[in-house]
């Protein structure tokens, strides 16, 4: 068996605590063959930086149920590329609002999962973001 | 150490580590992980850079307490301005692979202090594959500039025992809820064990789990060099972690003091360290292509016809490798 694995970072940032829908995103990845490094709420820009240094995940995902989140995500990006770990990439989920795409892509944010995105996108979207199989598909590779 | 040299670009990786560039030892713990055989001369490289930095490793059952006493830790040692590192192990699930990794979780306190390296790892599934990735994981953070390695662990299972075994000194982390004197004696995770702790004392009979750990622990072993503490402590409290700390010291002044225990110490690490990578090889060679897959194929053919036993087919294989004499 490979020892490949999508390693997916999750975290909350700010005073949001509405952390439902990313423990289940949790449980669902774990599903799939992914590690998750599960971070909770009250994270802070620094405090991710310094989780990203360590753990070098593949992806970064921030769940959002408050509407500050282009303020939040422009202030981490802004810290992460000052930080050098700007090429990670992060996806969003929670309450984004469509007419906040355009803008949060052009922060650089690569995956936006808003109300009505589906698990399987989210997974398909880990897959071709990192170019890792995941560890169901190679169960069944020869 | 070796013939391997590493080569140029590897070189600059080697210069990034050594001079405490935390994203390349994170990417580095990351290709060990992966079963990676180039960083090889890399691993090499750094061993020879190999601090004395004292390896705490940390195990016992699931919820007692573990990742709380190391955030507690954590704080006593900052508050002397000394760096930390901790690689924190959660258990993959064995039917998918995937894992939930939230050991950071309870040492949220530390997220932002970049005297703290946490590195959490899932166990994985491969026999000895977390073993020589513990291993080598330990090589890339004892080569930099920490003043204390801990290790955590569920202890269940031997995978996770064998993992401790890269420590110089073991807490087993017990609660007064781990059951009666009969569990204290059971073989496993309770004899690894250089100093026992009782934690959530506040929530129960500790006093009583701390006495049945003492008989099992401490009858007939009164000539021992090295009698392993039994504490007590209310980690989530902040309570007992300094007699914690100075056991800790105290077990580390007593192998600086024996020589000949510690020089034991790292034979026996040294030990299980070559069987695991022996095992990892061996475990990979038997499933990417090669002679020793098309050997098994052969042979799992055999078997599957019924042609042969599964053991005078597994000999037959074993024999492949140029193992003989049994």
């Amino acid at each position: 068996m490979s020892t490949i694995k999508i390693r997916c970072m999750l975290a909350m940032l700010g005073t949001d605590v509405h952390s439902k829908g990313i423990r289940t995103l949790a449980q669902v990845l774990r599903d799939e063959g992914v590690e998750v490094i599960y971070l909770g709420e009250h994270n802070t820009a620094e405090s991710l930086i310094n989780a990203i240094l360590s753990e070098d995940p593949d992806v970064l995902g921030l769940s959002f149920s408050t509407s500050t989140y282009i303020h939040y995500t422009r202030d981490l990006l802004d810290k992460m590329r000052a930080a050098g770990v700007g090429d990670v990439p992060v996806m969003l989920g929670g309450l984004i609002h469509p007419d906040d795409e355009d803008a949060l892509r052009e922060l650089g944010v690569k995956g936006i999962f808003g109300p009505g995105s589906v698990t399987r996108d989210i997974v398909e979207f880990l897959v071709s973001v990192t170019g890792k199989p995941l560890a169901s598909q190679r169960a069944t590779a020869p | 150490m070796t013939s391997q040299t590493p080569a140029s670009a590897e070189r600059s990786i080697l210069d990034a580590v050594m001079a405490g560039n935390l994203r390349q030892a994170g990417r580095l713990i990351s290709r060990v992980e992966a079963g990676d055989t180039s960083v090889a001369p890399l691993i090499a490289a750094l061993e020879e850079k190999r601090r004395t930095t004292p390896v705490v490793g940390i195990t016992g059952p699931p919820g007692a307490g573990k990742s709380t006493l190391l955030d507690g830790l954590i704080c006593h040692l900052r508050a002397s301005h000394l760096r930390v590192a901790v690689l924190a192990v959660d258990p993959s699930s064995p039917f998918t692979g995937g894992a939930i990794l939230g050991d950071r979780i309870r040492m949220g306190r530390h997220a932002a202090d970049s005297g703290v390296f946490i590195r959490s790892m899932a166990s994985r599934a491969s026999l000895g594959g977390m073993a020589v990735a513990a291993g080598d994981a330990l090589t890339v953070l004892a080569a930099l500039d920490f003043d204390w390695i801990f290790i955590e662990t569920v202890g269940v299972g031997q995978n996770e025992v064998e993992i401790v075994d890269h420590a110089d000194t073991v807490v087993v982390v017990v609660t007064p809820h781990s059951g009666d004197a009969i569990q204290a004696v059971k073989a496993g995770v309770l004899e690894v064990g250089d100093v026992y702790l009782v934690n959530k004392a506040d929530t129960g009979a500790a006093q009583r789990t701390v006495s049945a750990l003492r008989e099992a622990l401490h009858r007939g072993a009164e000539q021992a060099r090295w009698l392993p503490p039994i504490l007590s402590a209310e980690a989530a409290n902040g309570v007992g972690l300094d007699a914690v700390l100075a056991a800790l010291r105290q077990h580390r002044d007593y192998l600086a003091s024996n020589p000949d225990e510690f020089s034991a110490r790292e034979q026996h690490r040294m030990r299980i360290r070559l069987e695991r990578l022996v095992l990892a090889e061996v475990e990979q060679r038997l499933h990417r292509p090669g002679p020793l897959r098309d050997t098994l194929d052969h042979w799992l053919g055999e078997a599957a016809q019924k042609r042969c036993s599964p053991r005078v087919a597994a000999a037959a294989i074993i024999n492949t490798l140029g193992i003989t004499g049994e």
